[in-house]
C-alpha cells in the first residue's frame, strides 16, 4: 500500500494498511469515537512524516521521555518518537515486523535484557526504516535502557545529539534546571535544522497542549464513573498521544473525542463491559501493547475492567503558563518532571511510583491492582518489594506478573489470562465474598 | 614490609564488610559513610573526619534479602549489597551518600532509605552529560550535600578540612598512578588481580594507612622483576569490577590484564584535584564531574574510546576485555558501541556478561582462550 502516492519500505506500509484497515472498521461504530481519532491521528502522523521526507524538510529524533513541544516551535520542523515504528506496529500493524526488528538489534550486539522498543528503535535505524535525522533531542527519562537506546543511536547515525538532563527530584529547582537546558537547547535544533525557532509559534503549540491536557483531565476525571463507561484498551493510548502529538492539534482532537465519548457514554448510562462490570482494576506498569484484544477478553471474560493505567494517568498538575518565554520553558519543564507518565513515575524515588498507584486504586475504586511488570523496566521490577508492601499495607490485592509489553515471546496472552482469571477466582472473589 | 606481605593485608582488607582497619577506625570512635559511585567525591567524606567507604557485596554468599525486594532482572552486584545491609552487616555505617547512578541503584537507595535507615542518608542528583553546562547543578549538589552532613553530624566542615582531604587524596591517586606506570612495562611487576586487589582495598580503608602501605609497596614493586610470561596484554574495562578471582580466572589463562579501566579500578582515581587557589570544594567537583566518563554519561562516548585507545598505546595492550553485570542497561548500550568502534580499528574485542560472586571459571576459561586464539597469540 502507497503512502502519499508511493511506494514506502514495507514495515510503514503494513502499518499504514493496519491503520486504514481499522478506520474502516471503526469508523461506523459510534461508540469508537475515541479509537477512530488516535487511529486518524497515527495516520496523520505517518502522513506527516512522509510529508516531511518528500519535502526534504528537517526531521528531529526524540525520546518517549521527551514531548516534542520544542522541536515544533521550529517552522517546518518534522519530530519523530524513535519508539514511533514499534508502538504503531504493535498496535495497528504486525507484531511479527516488531520480533524481526528486536532480533536485528541483539543481532548487532545490543544485550537482550534492554528493553524490546529500544531494541526495536535500534533495529529500525539498522534496517534503514527511519528517515536521517537533521538532529537528535533526548530526555535522559523514563529509564537507563532508553539510555542505551540513545547512544547507540547516535553511534550508528553520527548525528549530533543533546540530552537534557532530567533531575531525580521534582521540585522548583529541579523545574528551573530542565527549563534552562531547554533554553539552551534552542540554538542547538536552530543550527542543525537550519530554521528559525519562534516564542509565537511556540506560545500556540504550548497553548494547543494545554487544550489536550485540559480534555485528558476531563477524560481522567469520567473514567472513575462507576461503571467505567469506555473500553479498557483506550487508557494506554494516552501516552502514544502525548509522546506523538503534544503541542500538535491532532492530540486535542484526541484527547477531545476521548473525552466526549466517555461523557456521552456515561450520559446514556453505558458501560465499557457488556452485561455490566464485575470488577475494576488499577493497570500498572505497562500495558499489554502487541494484543489490545487482550483488553477486551477481560471484559468479556471476567466482567473486568480497567478503569485507569500509569499510561493513562494524566497528574493534574499546573498547565503551562504561555505570558513569558521563561514561564512556558519552566511550563514544559514541569510537565516533563511531574505530569508525563512514565517520566512521572519511573524517574526519581519510587514515592512517586507507589503513590499514583495507590491513589489511582482510591480514585477509581479498584477490586485490586495489576502490575504488569515489562522484563526490562528495571526501575519497576527493583522496586517490586516496596510495592508489595505499600499495596498490602492500604488493603489492595495486588497481582504481579513479569512478561514483555512489545515482544509476545517472552509471555503468552494466554499465561496472562490465566494469571488473571486465576487470581480473580483465588484472591478477588473470596475477598468479595466476605465483605 | 615486602609485596607479599602488603598484598596479603590488602587481599584480607576486601573479602568482608568489615576489615581490622575498619573495626579499628569504628573502636576509635570514628564515622564510616558508604556511597557507590565515583561520582561521589570521597574528599567530602574524608573532609568531615569520615572514612568513606564504598559499597560492595564481598562477603555476601546470598542475595536472598535483596531478592525479597527485587527482581531477578536486578543486576546481582546490587542485589549482594542491599542484601548485606538489610542483613545488617553493614550497620558500622553512620550515614550513606547515594545518587542515581543507575536504575538498580536508584531502587537499591530507597531500600536504603526505607528499610535499612541510616543514620543519615544523602542523595546527588547527578547529571547524566559531563559538559561544563551542567557543571553548575552538579557543584550545587554537593554544597547541598556539605550542608546537609554538617547540619546532621553538627559539624563544621572548613576550606581547610577540604584543602587537607584533597592532599591525603591525592597522595593517593599519586600512588595509585604510580603503580600503573610499572605495569606498562614489558614485564610487569604485579598482575591484574594484584593490581584490582589493592584499588578494591583503598575503597574500604583509611587512606592514610593505605597510602603508607603503598609506598612500601611501590619500594619494593621498583626493585622487583616483572612477569613477562603471559600470551597476551589486556586492558580490562566495563562497569564493576572489585572481584580480582575474576581477573585472576582471566590471568589463567595467559591474558593478563595491565590495565583495569573499570568502576573500582583506575577510573575511580583519575589525576589529583588541582592545587588552589579558589574553593576548594569546586576543585574537587570538577576533578569528579571531568572524569574519564562511565557509562551512564552520555554525549561523551568519543571521550571514552579514546580514553581506551591511549591506554591501549601506553600499555602496549593487545586486545580489550570488556566484562558487564548481566542486566545492566547503560554498560549494555556500551557493549555495542565500543564493539563496533574496536572492531572498525581493529582492536581485538571480547565482551564478557557476568554475575557478581561467581567466577564462571569454566566459561570465562573458554572465551579468553577463544580470544587468544584469534589474536593469534
Ligand atoms: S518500557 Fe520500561 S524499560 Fe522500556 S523504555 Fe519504557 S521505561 Fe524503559
Ligand atoms: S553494574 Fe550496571 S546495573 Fe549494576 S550497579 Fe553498576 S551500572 Fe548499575
Amino acid at each position: 500500500m502507497s503512502i502519499l502516492g508511493k511506494e514506502r519500505k514495507t514495515d510503514w506500509e503494513v502499518v499504514y494498511e493496519g491503520v486504514n484497515g481499522l478506520m474502516d472498521l471503526y469508523s461506523e461504530d459510534p461508540d469508537s469515537r475515541g479509537m477512530n481519532a488516535i487511529l486518524k491521528g497515527f495516520r496523520s502522523f505517518v502522513d506527516g512524516l512522509f510529508g516531511a521526507i518528500d519535502e526534504g524538510r528537517p526531521i528531529v529524533w526524540h525520546n518517549c521521555g521527551c514531548t516534542p513541544e520544542l522541536i515544533k516551535g521550529l517552522e517546518g520542523v518534522q519530530s519523530m518518537p524513535i519508539e514511533v515504528l514499534t508502538v504503531l506496529q504493535d498496535l495497528v500493524g504486525d507484531v511479527q515486523y516488531t520480533m524481526a526488528l528486536i532480533d536485528a538489534a541483539e543481532a548487532h550486539g545490543l544485550a537482550s535484557e534492554v528493553c524490546s522498543i529500544d531494541k526495536a528503535a535500534v533495529g529500525s535505524i539498522l534496517g534503514g526504516l527511519y528517515p536521517e535525522p537533521a538532529c537528535m533531542l533526548y530526555h535522559n527519562t523514563p529509564c537507563d535502557s532508553q539510555i542505551a537506546a540513545i547512544k547507540t543511536a547516535a553511534a550508528l547515525t553520527g548525528k549530533p545529539m543533546r540530552m537534557m538532563d532530567v533531575p531525580y527530584l521534582y521540585g522548583d529547582r529541579e523545574v528551573e534546571y530542565l527549563a534552562r537546558q531547554m533554553a539552551e537547547g534552542i540554538p542547538f535544533l536552530e543550527e542543525h535544522t537550519g530554521r528559525r525557532f519562534s516564542w509565537d509559534r511556540f506560545r500556540q503549540v504550548c497553548e494547543e497542549s494545554n487544550r489536550t491536557a485540559e480534555y485528558l483531565r476531563d477524560w481522567n476525571d469520567l473514567r472513575r464513573h462507576k461503571p467505567c463507561p469506555q473500553v479498557s484498551k483506550i487508557v494506554a493510548l494516552c501516552t502514544a498521544l502525548l509522546v506523538a502529538f503534544s503541542g500538535d492539534p491532532e492530540g486535542t482532537a484526541i484527547a477531545r473525542a476521548f473525552r466526549d465519548e466517555a461523557r456521552e457514554r456515561i450520559e446514556r448510562g453505558e458501560s465499557a463491559v457488556e452485561g455490566g462490570e464485575m470488577y475494576r482494576a488499577v493497570w500498572y506498569q505497562d500495558p499489554v501493547w502487541w494484543d489490545l484484544q487482550f483488553y477486551d477478553w477481560m471484559e468479556a471474560e471476567l466482567k473486568l475492567v480497567i478503569p485507569m493505567d500509569l499510561f493513562g494517568y494524566y497528574a493534574p498538575e499546573a498547565l503551562i503558563d504561555t505570558s513569558t518565554p521563561e514561564t512556558m520553558l519552566q511550563g514544559l519543564a514541569r510537565k516533563s518532571l511531574r505530569t508525563l507518565p512514565m517520566s512521572r513515575q519511573f524517574k526519581g524515588p519510587i514515592d512517586n511510583f507507589i503513590d499514583d498507584y495507590l491513589k489511582m486504586c482510591a480514585e477509581y475504586q479498584a477490586d485490586f491492582g495489576i502490575f504488569a511488570g515489562h522484563v526490562a523496566c528495571k526501575h519497576g521490577l527493583g522496586g517490586i518489594g516496596l510495592f508489595r508492601e505499600a499495596s498490602r499495607e492500604a488493603g489492595v490485592p495486588l497481582l504481579y506478573f513479569e512478561f514483555d509489553m512489545f515482544d509476545p515471546r517472552v509471555t503468552s496472552a494466554e499465561t496472562i489470562q490465566a494469571h488473571i482469571a486465576n487470581f480473580i477466582e483465588d484472591v478477588v472473589k473470596p475477598r468479595r465474598e466476605m465483605s | 614490609m615486602g609485596k607479599s606481605e602488603i598484598l596479603g593485608i590488602m587481599h584480607n582488607a576486601i573479602q568482608k564488610p568489615r576489615n581490622t582497619y575498619l573495626d579499628q577506625w569504628v573502636a576509635e570512635g570514628r564515622k564510616v559513610v558508604g556511597y557507590y559511585c565515583t561520582y561521589i567525591p570521597e574528599e567530602i567524606f574524608t573532609a568531615a573526619g569520615f572514612l568513606p567507604y564504598r559499597l560492595r557485596g564481598a562477603g555476601s554468599d546470598s542475595s536472598s534479602e535483596g531478592d525479597a525486594y527485587m527482581s531477578a532482572r536486578v543486576c546481582t552486584f546490587v542485589r549482594h549489597t542491599i542484601s548485606l545491609a538489610l542483613r545488617g552487616e553493614l550497620d558500622f555505617l553512620d550515614g550513606v551518600v547515594l545518587a542515581q547512578n543507575c536504575d538498580h541503584i536508584r531502587r537499591a537507595a530507597d531500600l536504603f532509605r526505607k528499610k535499612v535507615k541510616p543514620a543519615f542518608y544523602g542523595f546527588l542528583s547527578i547529571p547524566r552529560v559531563p559538559k561544563e553546562r551542567l557543571f553548575d547543578w552538579y557543584l550545587a549538589e554537593l554544597r547541598r550535600l556539605k550542608a546537609e552532613m554538617e547540619a546532621h553530624y553538627s559539624i563544621a566542615i572548613t576550606e581547610q578540612n577540604l584543602e587537607d582531604a584533597i592532599e591525603l587524596h591525592n597522595a593517593t591517586r599519586q600512588r595509585v598512578n604510580k603503580l600503573y606506570e610499572l605495569r606498562k612495562r614489558e614485564a610487569p611487576p604485579i598482575t591484574g588481580q594484584e593490581a584490582l586487589t589493592i584499588t578494591v582495598a583503598a575503597h574500604v580503608m583509611p587512606r592514610a594507612e593505605f597510602n603508607s602501605l603503598m609506598d612500601d609497596l611501590l619500594a619494593d614493586l621498583e626493585r622487583a622483576g616483572g612477569n613477562g610470561d603471559y600470551r597476551a596484554r589486556v586492558i580490562v574495562t566495563g562497569g564493576v569490577m572489585d572481584e580480582p578471582e575474576y581477573l585472576a580466572a582471566i590471568e589463567q589463562q595467559g591474558a593478563l590484564s595491565v590495565a583495569e579501566m573499570v568502576c573500582f579500578g583506575q577510573r575511580s582515581f583519575g589525576g589529583p584535584v588541582e592545587s588552589g587557589p579558589g574553593d576548594p570544594l569546586e576543585r574537587i567537583a570538577r576533578q569528579r564531574f571531568f572524569q574519564v566518563p562511565c557509562a551512564r554519561m552520555v554525549e561523551c562516548f568519543d571521550e571514552q574510546f579514546s580514553e581506551l585507545m591511549k591506554r591501549m598505546k601506553e600499555y602496549k595492550a593487545d586486545g580489550i576485555i570488556f566484562q558487564r553485570m548481566k542486566f545492566c542497561d547503560p554498560w549494555a548500550g556500551d557493549a555495542h558501541n565500543l564493539y563496533w568502534r574496536m572492531k572498525e580499528a581493529g582492536i581485538p574485542f571480547l565482551s564478557l556478561d557476568r554475575e557478581y560472586r561467581v567466577t564462571a571459571a569454566g566459561q570465562v576459561k573458554t572465551r579468553v582462550q577463544a580470544f587468544l586464539e584469534q589474536m593469534g597469540k
